[in-house]
């Protein structure tokens, strides 16, 4: 019974089945509000609170808020709040690892809905050159850094109160979130002050690069992303985890192939058992495309919850015995 | 003048040509009727495959005549992408001693059997499915200078860049373009498009005759040992050049049977026969000689790592986006990445698929076998030996030829390791 279940998991269809999921969870992160769903402000992901139909807001938000916050105030009674923020952060963030961007993030997945788009007209993808890809993947560090530091100096007056939530400005999924639900009012420059002239200039650049970035390559965004970043932090925390076994690889590169975030450790690192990489999304394609029984798994605590089996691979590449060709049978004397 | 006549007429001269068929052919039904009638009951569909290698090499036969023959000297040249333009590849690697002997004249005395055997060959004109352009992997070095000399006999020889390490992201784009470039030549040639379609149809099967061998394999991992490893090195050579769509329907039909023969619990050798994982230098029909030598020595082959059979099947293709140019990245990097040939600078993905195959297939031992002149072969042997007591696993180093000559020598060296392997279970139970 139990090895039948495994094999019906580890045969599934995994594109269907995580576009379904993707599905409902941007109609929920993006649409929830309409009926009055809300899962709190310390989600990991980019459910923009800037669209007010939103199930839910990212955690990016109250931890600029809280940071920014006088350094009195932080180092006194508000820390606690900010560590309790974390720690809600944490909560939600252990049960799916950076599985929350590849199935969840309705930015993620919006994404993904491009790619579908450019596939469907016929034109081929982008990739990074490994020293592009090398250099370009600190980027969300730095974004990160502004995340938590651009606070951090108003709290100790070292910035003006215009600089508030700086990364949201430049936040591309602030413009393009609301959208979905009809709201263009983002889509401007607010002139206010320079400082935020600059910043809203900047964040409809990002949107414009996001617009055409994931039209041509593959989770565009998700490599600048400081959640990602963030995740990673503390992604070893988590119930789940994506493993190989390394002595089972044959370096083929099929999971390198299909990787939307071209990690290229997951082909080549026969070592490590703990490949999960910073630029990860957890979508799980890798194992799916992987013909080696067992060479990668995703696991839930110690347990192979989906493994690449031969099987599998077979179904979901569309491996099937030819249709015969009378024409082409073999005469014998 | 009439008696002379008449004598004409009794003795005809052989042509060379027909000397070196009727050597072939000896040299090949001697080792047909040793599979046939040498061990315990070879499976029913296995008869497809002889009768293949019997009418080829013994009958001459063409199979070919309608379609154009793409030549390849090694396995790095994707047969997907001749598939899809509808060629048939036609690979070149021989085991032929009396070609072995006609390519010493043109190629150094310490040269390598198997590319004296090939060169000899194409040297002779003297082919059944001549192959009308060849294409030829710069692989090791007397495969790469092989293809300038046999261009020099008058065949349509291109080059395909192939570098030596396979680690470095350079490596990947450049095979990536040194196999673009091959199919944009091959296209041309062909007068024909690589399409979304044509591609994606021959991807999907060779993945099936890919599994088909998987599932053969699958076999050898159990106690119950349904088929000889020469046998099973028949099938995988068989897919050298026969009939794609024929290879699927006997290689289904031997799934089958060895299905049945699992059922009623049917080994093909003994009880405590050793099992053996086979690594080296490509056992290529009819140079069997060493497999013969293991498994007439009361050893089972359950599984090699050479590129006459394992290699050929192992590694499969993913693609994300069904692309052309996706699939031929795709094909180029399995080619490239998963290949364990010795060609490369570092190779520890080699000594990881042995010591895997032998956990998978719960060997006792390996044995390598290096042609002599086959100088990465012979190159990586201490390495390999190396992992290999580190990991406990004992392990058999052979050097031979295409010569008939040293069977005595070499068959008391593989049994006194088939006995040792044997003594080493009876001491552990």
């Amino acid at each position: 019974m139990k090895s039948k279940l495994k094999r019906i998991i580890n045969n599934m269809n995994l594109a269907r089945v995580r576009f379904s999921i993707q599905l409902i969870s941007f109609a929920l992160f993006v649409y929830g509000g309409y009926f009055a769903i809300y899962l709190g402000s310390k989600l990991p992901i980019f459910a923009c609170p800037y669209n007010g139909k939103s199930a839910g807001a990212c955690f990016l938000i109250p931890l600029q808020h809280q940071l920014s916050m006088p350094a009195q105030i932080l180092l006194g009674g508000a820390g606690i709040a900010v560590i309790f923020g974390i720690l809600t952060f944490l909560f939600w963030f252990i049960f799916l690892n950076k599985a929350w961007c590849g199935y969840v993030c309705p930015f993620g997945t919006f994404q993904d809905w491009l790619t579908y788009l450019r596939k469907s007209i016929g034109i081929r993808y982008s990739t990074y050159t490994q020293h592009q890809f090398e250099k370009l993947s600190k980027i969300k560090y730095i974004l990160l850094a502004i995340v938590v530091l651009v606070p951090l100096l108003i709290g100790v007056g070292a910035l003006g109160g215009e600089w508030g939530a700086a990364f949201c400005q430049i936040c591309p999924a602030r413009i393009i979130s609301p959208t979905f639900s009809g709201d263009f009012s983002q889509w401007t420059i607010d002139f206010s002050t320079k400082t935020s002239m600059v910043l809203t200039a900047i964040g409809m650049v990002f949107a414009g690069l996001f617009l055409i970035g994931s039209f041509v390559k593959k989770r565009f965004f998700c490599f600048f992303c400081p959640m990602s970043a963030l995740h990673y932090i503390f992604s070893k925390f988590s119930f789940v985890q994506l493993r190989k076994d390394g002595s089972k690889c044959t370096r083929c590169g099929d999971c390198y192939a299909v990787c939307d975030m071209q990690i290229k450790d997951i082909a080549d690192d026969v070592v490590s058992t703990e490949i999960l990489r910073d630029d990860c999304i957890l979508c799980l394609k890798c194992v799916a495309a992987c013909p080696e029984d067992d060479a990668l798994h995703f696991d839930i605590f110690k347990l192979k919850a989906f493994s690449s089996t031969k099987e599998g691979f077979e179904k979901r590449m569309g491996i099937a015995k030819p249709k015969g060709d009378a024409h082409d049978k073999h005469t014998r004397a | 003048m009439t008696s002379i006549q008449e004598h004409k007429q009794k003795h005809k001269i052989e042509t060379p040509n027909e000397k070196q068929n009727r050597h072939k052919a000896m040299e090949a039904i001697k080792v047909l009727n040793t599979l046939k009638e040498g061990f315990k009951e070879p499976p029913k569909a296995m008869s497809y495959f002889y009768d293949l290698f019997e009418e080829v090499y013994c009958h001459q036969k063409a199979l070919h005549t309608d379609k154009v023959k793409v030549g390849t000297m090694c396995i790095q040249i994707p047969s997907e992408i001749i598939y899809a333009l509808d060629g048939v590849p036609i690979r070149l690697c021989n085991g032929f001693y009396t070609d072995d002997e006609i390519g010493s004249d043109l190629l150094p005395q310490k040269a390598c059997p198997l590319v004296k055997a090939s060169v000899g060959h194409l040297s002779s004109k003297n082919l059944t499915d001549k192959p009308d352009m060849i294409y030829s992997p710069t692989t090791c070095d007397q495969k790469t200078k092989a293809g300038t000399l046999i261009s020099s006999f008058g065949y349509d020889v291109v080059d395909v860049d192939f570098p030596r390490t396979k680690e470095s992201e350079i490596s990947r784009e450049f095979f990536r373009r040194s196999i673009r470039d091959f199919s944009v030549d091959l296209s041309h040639k062909m007068g024909r498009k690589l399409t979304k379609k044509n591609l994606r149809a021959s991807i999907s099967k060779i993945g099936y005759a890919q599994s088909l061998y998987h599932r053969l394999s699958e076999f050898r991992k159990s106690k119950i040992v349904p088929i000889l490893g020469n046998d099973m090195f028949i099938v995988t050579n068989a897919f050298f050049f026969d009939k794609l769509d024929n290879w699927i329907e006997a290689t289904e039909k031997l799934v089958q049977e060895l299905e049945q023969r699992v059922k009623e619990n049917l080994h093909v050798a003994g009880k405590v026969s050793p099992r053996i994982v086979y690594t080296g230098s490509p056992p290529i029909f009819p140079n069997y000689k060493i497999p013969l030598i293991i498994e007439d020595s009361d050893a089972i082959i359950v599984a090699d790592e050479t590129c006459s059979s394992n290699r050929m099947f192992n590694d499969r293709v993913a693609v994300d986006e069904w692309f052309v140019n996706d699939m031929i990245d795709s094909l180029a990097d399995k080619y490239l990445k998963a290949c364990t040939c010795p060609v490369f600078s570092k190779n520890d993905d080699r000594i990881r698929r042995i010591i895997e195959l032998v956990r998978s297939h719960n060997a006792d031992g390996v044995i390598y076998q290096a042609f002599a002149g086959c100088t990465v072969y012979e190159l990586e042997q201490r390495s390999v030996l190396e992992a290999m007591e580190k990991e406990g696993i004992s392990i058999l180093y052979i050097e031979s030829d295409y010569s008939p000559s040293q069977h005595g020598q070499l068959s008391t060296r593989v049994e006194a390791f088939v006995e040792s392997l044997k003594i080493k279970n009876r001491n552990r139970k």
